[in-house]
């Protein structure tokens, strides 16, 4: 923590920014990348929310009270900027979310970077029946593998109920692929 | 159909790649648009406030106009309505008028007055208030 709060006084102060900040995004421009990815599905959608996230990192640092881990709090932004970009383009599209996100998994088929096959695509379909809060569990647990406790800090809630939301999301997403 | 059971599948993964070295010069690209945004100019007539002002500054200005050219009319008085004014309406006697003369306005009165003798004397002499005038 003293590491962290260290850290945080290189990125607020002009003389160390540039270096600290350098540090900041090859520790976490891969993580962030996954987690975007994972939300918006093709890879220049992620890209674009991928700069616009560390920008804000970079525009907030100095409100950055500190009152939670850096890691969580640009995780959070990351996948606000996500949802806030999914939601604007289905409105943009005229079209719902879900069907945003199903359209996108059919044309994933031929999106050069993907090299998934046809049990990568029906688990995204499945996952994208799920409602959004579920959706967001299963991803960070089973594809980007973080800790309960982790995913905890990220969306505010409780250990207790994300379990409970994983296990219910795994249960649906079974069903779905079994049943399809 | 036998039921699916991800405990029992192997891992599966999101199949997601990136393009290669995207990592490579990711930072540049995020470094160089913060330089860009922090070192952003607006020019003036993009500044939407600047603008109204210019516009409302511009309109008060107009209505303006009018009545700054009525104001400066109305303090201007031609010299038929002065002379008008004076003749019938104030109580300016003689002795205003006189009081108000200088040198320079007498000497002009005395060219003026420079008649020819005989006319003179015929005044004079027709004129049955030769007294009065004398005294005054």
């Amino acid at each position: 923590m003293t590491d962290e709060k260290e850290f945080i006084a290189q990125l607020l102060n002009p003389k160390t920014q540039n270096i600290a900040f350098q540090r900041l995004l090859s520790e976490y421009q891969k993580p962030l990348y996954s987690h975007i990815r994972n939300i918006v599905l093709n890879h220049d959608d992620a890209d674009d929310v991928l700069q616009n996230t560390f920008i804000k990192v970079f525009q907030y640092l100095k409100n950055f009270k500190g009152e939670s881990k850096l890691f969580s709090w640009m995780y959070r932004i990351a996948t606000n900027e996500a949802l806030t970009f999914l939601n604007q383009k289905a409105k943009l599209n005229g079209i719902t979310s879900e069907a945003l996100q199903n359209k996108t998994i059919d044309n994933l088929k031929a999106d050069v970077f993907f090299d998934g096959d046809e049990i990568q695509i029906k688990l995204q379909k499945a996952i994208v029946t799920l409602p959004e809060k579920q959706q967001l569990v299963f991803k960070m647990k089973y594809f980007e593998e973080l800790k309960y406790e982790e995913i905890a800090e990220i969306l505010g809630t409780s250990v207790g109920a994300l379990k409970a939301s994983y296990h219910h999301a795994v249960k649906k997403v079974e069903l779905y692929v079994t049943s399809n | 159909m036998k039921a699916f059971k991800l405990e029992n599948e192997p891992k599966i993964t999101t199949g997601f790649k990136t393009p290669d070295y995207y990592f490579d010069d990711f930072s540049a690209k995020v470094l160089q648009q913060i330089n860009e945004n922090e070192v952003k100019v607006i020019p003036l007539y993009k500044r939407k406030d600047i603008v109204v002002m210019l516009v409302a500054v511009v309109f008060v200005i107009g209505l303006m106009i009018p009545v700054i050219n009525n104001y400066n009319k109305s303090k201007e008085f031609d010299e038929a309505s002065l002379e008008a004014y004076l003749s019938y309406q104030s109580n300016l006697n003689q002795y205003d008028l006189i009081n108000q003369l200088d040198t320079k306005d007498i000497e002009g009165l005395n060219k003026n007055v420079a008649l020819e003798q005989e006319t003179l004397e015929d005044i004079l002499s027709s004129n049955p208030n030769i007294e009065n005038l004398i005294s005054e």
